[in-house]
């Protein structure tokens, strides 16, 4: 079960409003290698972990996750808020506005939605595992040029933060695969 | 465990890193300082780096569980972050549903600000 502690995993305090990063950051939001799309690919995939270390690691980075997708949409809230209509049509965010207002909603930077293909369980260990280390290199690009596009510290203290997890949980990754593969004797390719 | 020998930050450091391990932090930018504006967001910072210490650990002994020194520290972190996290609530109101900050009347788990206001 899943309970909530009333803090994020890491400070968010966005001061100023700025719709472009905004809408950028909707990358890690919703988009395919995203703080949901992770969240949910990792807490799926778990039950199918051959054993205890896999169904561990799994269930606490994916924990871990749903505290990312926290701090992603308090950033994004923040840089959002009290925004007009013409500076949400300045920054792109007019779709958005029609129909969600100011409200969150899971889409990418392009808009386009949040879809459960994301989550990526095919049932096979290697297969996952080795496609969740290339979605934390992915997501860890994706923060490097989130960083380059904003030059507010507000924002670069936690997506700093956020990059540097996905660092983390590549290694972990890549170490539970390297002990599958020696227990279970799979080599690539095969 | 942590001195300028370990391969462990201590654990403000290994927070504003994103990492505990040293061997393992990718640079990337500058490194940014916690600047607690009062003395609530300062007890939040101490409950802050030991919770990510004992997550950051966490995951690390998910894949190496025999490590018998990691094991003491990861106890040790948490000891001293249910400390800070008494201390907290007592004045600032409840972190989580099984808090003592909430025999109190109104109900005190409404109370603003949320994690996501500033």
């Amino acid at each position: 079960m899943f309970k909530y502690v009333k803090k994020l995993e890491y400070p968010v305090n966005v001061q100023k409003k700025d719709l472009k990063m905004a809408k950028n950051l909707l990358a890690q939001y919703g988009g395919p290698d995203g703080e949901w799309a992770a969240a949910m690919r990792y807490l799926n995939q778990r039950f199918s972990m051959p054993d205890e270390r896999g169904k561990a690691l799994l269930t606490d980075i994916g924990t871990e996750e749903m505290s990312h997708v926290e701090m992603i949409a308090a950033m994004v809230e923040q840089l959002i808020k009290g925004a007009s209509i013409q500076e949400l049509e300045e920054a792109g965010l007019s779709a958005q506005y029609v129909e969600h207002d100011h409200a969150l909603f899971p889409v990418d930077a392009a808009g386009v939605p949040y879809t459960a293909t994301y989550i990526e369980t095919s049932g096979d260990w290697d297969a996952d595992l080795v496609s969740d280390m290339a979605a934390e290199k992915r997501a860890k690009v994706t923060y490097e040029n989130l960083m380059r596009m904003t030059e507010d510290p507000d924002l670069l203290s936690p997506l700093s933060f956020l990059r540097q997890r996905e660092v983390v949980h590549y290694q972990r990754f890549k170490e539970l695969r390297e002990y599958y593969k020696e227990v279970y004797q799979k080599e690539d390719f095969k | 465990m942590y001195n300028e020998n370990s391969n462990l930050f201590e654990p403000y450091q290994g927070f504003i890193h994103g990492n505990m391990f040293k061997n393992l932090y990718s640079p990337f930018g500058k490194v940014y300082e916690i600047k607690p504006m009062n003395e609530q967001a300062e007890i939040l910072t101490y409950i802050d780096m030991l919770d990510f210490a004992c997550i950051d650990l966490g995951l690390y002994l998910d894949v190496f569980p025999d490590n018998v020194q990691m094991i003491q520290l990861y106890n040790q972190f948490k000891e001293e972050k249910k400390k800070f996290m008494e201390q907290y609530e007592e004045t600032y109101g409840p972190l989580t549903l099984s808090s003592r900050a909430l025999q109190v009347t109104p109900w005190s788990w409404d109370e603003d600000p949320w994690p996501w206001e500033v």
